[in-house]
């Protein structure tokens, strides 16, 4: 514990440097800028910042990375307030009343609720990641080849089912995710998969050109695709964070950032996960139920709180089981990886230093958005008066720049914009990507856990079955498949009634 | 403007039963798709090299995970068929196409045509990478605009094409001094 403490310490004091808060500061700026344009994420946001921080040092980069992770989620809300757009899928939920607000003349009242719901919860977040990270990699130490196949597993399954509207797409696109993963070198014998005799191919689908292309190159298409260019609304009052507003609303702001670090906890869940979920616990708790939607301070709090509170929440699982918990966070995974620290359970005990550094940049990345929605939100926001026509070009020359530089290949370029061009169709047909995401990263690892595991078993399935962690995560996996099961879902429907019935009817009786 | 999302109440864990925006159809094209692609998976894990030679053990073959990916595949792949055959996929006649949809195609095709043309033609084979980033850049915004539903925004004048100009060369060069002098990034 207390060595904990001291090298939480050691990690703020290592940051106190100008340079240092300068690279925050980039970062974040970046992040916000990203996450005001409308469709561009912090997933893209990261992917391209890791290749222009690849010569920096690890702990500067990885700042670097989580300051434009949370700059691009607090830029978002910007845009959903402003435009009725969510500049990140994490901001959905403050479209509604964020736009409400800013149509009623309020959209700087709104703004600064945003920013101040996002500091708070921020630091919410990063207090969580300090006390749970170290405690669920001890947990993680436990894991063997069983557990860590139907960890992956259970996040491909989780992703698909609570990202979007149709778990089968979302399952599907879980599955093209892993199966992506299996092109090229498998880990154990070195056996090409699935290259056709392409040398190119050897080396796999690179996840940061993968993800540049379904985040970047389909976002430019989606947006220069769509005949109508939209407005923003002018900001005429203040913008200035509302504190006041956070110790009214405080229940809301402490219930909010609970469940956006719960929800970050999930494997591939997202932050808009974390967002809709508070925003509904809000609405579901009020007493002023009808407002929401029309401009509820409440309902805007809960959603920007339960995003942003997600953020470490998703680094948690990341850092300690090397199982991300939304895209942004997987490519923060995969910059960790680039840098040379792999996060996973064994991280505790290879480099122990670095989740109390990762503690401090979070801390670091709420202050500089605090900073920024203090002093720079009015100017920020004129990137969104700029012309699409004018703004895409420009960021699909920097996606190009992202699939090329990491490893100066032109295959990489091509990748991206095959993988850009499919992810756009899939998308326009309902597929999200998330799964996907989640897939690619986790497809080595499910691979490499049920080849050991079966040779450690000898062929057995029983251990995959029999191992209390292994059977936890292999129930929930295939309950959450078998709830697709019309059969099956009338079956927990009618055991779920006759509980709840029995329940309310003893209270009934009692009272 | 559009409407925001419903909240997740009632849209995300609980909806079980698909998404009923896609219509039949689409989703009936999608599944063959899907059921395709995993028999291909399938039979190429199937015939994949077991390694024998080198008398590895036979649970580690590399075709192992790939073969039971392919079978979810087209096991998954088979539902959405059968569900979107339900919703009456086959009895339904497809939709007409309306001028929107036919003006957002053509800018796909256009948008995809200088991405590519970009990415697989201008870089990488001579040019300087600043000036076909400035040719790509400055072409898109003056192909984006002559496009445009905006009669204003689609009149070729000398402004705008100087406009358009300085844009790509600013962006180009800007962007590649950043990468290449202070980020030590290699570019293509």
């Amino acid at each position: 514990m207390l060595q904990g403490l001291s090298e939480l310490g050691h990690a703020y004091l290592s940051f106190l440097n100008p340079l240092t808060l300068l690279y925050g500061l980039g970062g974040a700026f970046v992040g916000i800028v990203m996450g005001i344009l409308p469709g561009l994420s912090a997933t893209l946001a990261i992917a391209l910042l890791t290749t222009l921080t690849i010569k920096l040092g690890t702990n500067d980069a990885i700042l670097v990375l989580i300051c434009s992770y949370v700059g691009a989620l607090y830029g978002g809300s910007r845009t959903a307030i402003l435009l009725n757009i969510p500049g990140t899928a994490a901001n959905a939920a403050s479209c509604a009343d964020g736009y409400a607000l800013a149509k009623q003349g309020q959209a700087g009242r709104a703004i600064g609720i945003a920013t101040s719901g996002a500091f708070v919860s921020t630091l919410f977040g990063v207090i969580c990641l300090a006390a749970f990270t170290p405690l669920l990699a001890e947990v993680a130490l436990k894991f063997g080849a069983f557990e860590f196949f139907w960890l992956a597993l259970f996040g491909v399954t989780m992703s698909g089912t609570i990202v979007g509207q149709d778990p089968l797409k979302g399952w599907l696109m879980g599955l093209l995710g892993l199966f992506v993963a299996q092109i090229g070198q498998e880990g154990l014998y070195a056996y090409n998969r699935f290259t056709f005799g392409w040398d190119e191919l050897a080396g796999g689908i690179a996840l940061i050109p993968a993800l540049v292309g379904a985040f970047g190159l389909a976002e430019v298409l989606t947006t220069l695709s769509d005949p109508v260019e939209r407005k923003m609304i002018e900001l005429r009052d203040s913008v200035l964070p509302r504190f006041r507003e956070v110790a009214q609303y405080w229940r809301t702001v402490l219930r909010s950032g609970v469940i956006g670090v719960t929800t970050g906890l999930l494997p591939g869940v997202g932050e808009d996960a974390g967002a809709w979920m508070s925003y509904a616990a809000a609405k579901a708790m009020s007493k002023e139920k009808e407002k929401f939607g029309k401009g509820s301070i409440d309902g805007l709090m809960a959603a920007e709180t339960g995003d942003m509170s997600s953020i470490p929440g998703h680094i948690i699982p990341c850092l300690a089981l090397g199982i991300p918990g939304s895209a942004p966070s997987a490519v923060l995974m995969a910059a960790m990886i680039i840098h040379g620290v792999q996060p996973g359970p064994m991280l505790m005990i290879q480099h122990p230093q670095f989740i109390y550094d990762v503690v401090a940049m979070t801390t670091l990345a709420s202050i500089t958005i605090l900073l920024f929605g203090l002093f720079g939100v009015r100017p920020l926001l004129h990137i969104l008066k700029v012309r699409r026509a004018i703004l895409m070009p420009i960021v699909f020359l920097l996606c190009t720049i992202g699939a090329f530089a990491t490893a100066s290949r032109l295959f990489d370029v091509y990748a991206m914009i095959a993988i850009g061009i499919i992810a756009f169709f899939l998308r326009k047909r309902g597929y999200e990507m998330a799964p996907l995401v989640l897939g690619l990263v986790l497809g080595p690892l499910l691979d490499k856990s049920l080849r050991r595991g079966l040779v450690l078993s000898d062929g057995s399935l029983l251990p995959f079955f029999t191992r209390p962690i292994a059977l936890a995560f292999a129930l929930v996996t295939i309950f959450t498949v078998l709830l697709y099961v019309p059969p099956f879902k009338r079956g927990v429907n009618r055991v779920k009634d006759a509980i709840f019935g029995g329940v309310r009817a003893m209270l009934a009786r009692r009272a | 403007m559009s409407e925001a999302p419903p909240p997740v109440a009632e849209t995300a864990p609980h909806q079980v039963h698909g998404d009923e925006r896609m219509p039949p159809r689409s989703d009936m094209a999608d599944a063959i798709g899907w059921l395709a692609l995993g028999i291909a998976i399938l039979i190429a894990s199937v015939s994949m090299d077991r390694l024998e030679s080198q008398h590895i053990n036979p649970y580690t073959v590399p075709g192992l995970l790939p073969g039971l990916l392919g079978i979810a595949m087209m096991l998954l792949g088979g539902v959405l068929g059968v569900r979107s055959w339900e919703r009456g996929a086959l009895s339904q006649p497809p939709m007409p196409v309306t001028a929107d949809q036919r003006e957002e195609r053509r800018r796909i095709l256009i948008v995809i045509a200088l991405c590519a043309g970009y990415g697989v033609v201008l870089i990488g084979h001579g040019i300087p990478f600043w000036l076909a980033s400035t040719i790509f850049v400055s072409g898109s915004i003056i192909v984006m605009q002559r496009i445009s539903r905006d009669p204003q925004e689609r009149q070729l004048t000398l402004r705008m094409l100087l406009k358009a100009g300085v844009i790509g060369v600013a962006s180009s060069v800007i962007t590649q001094l950043v990468f290449q002098e202070v980020f030590l990034v290699r570019m293509p």
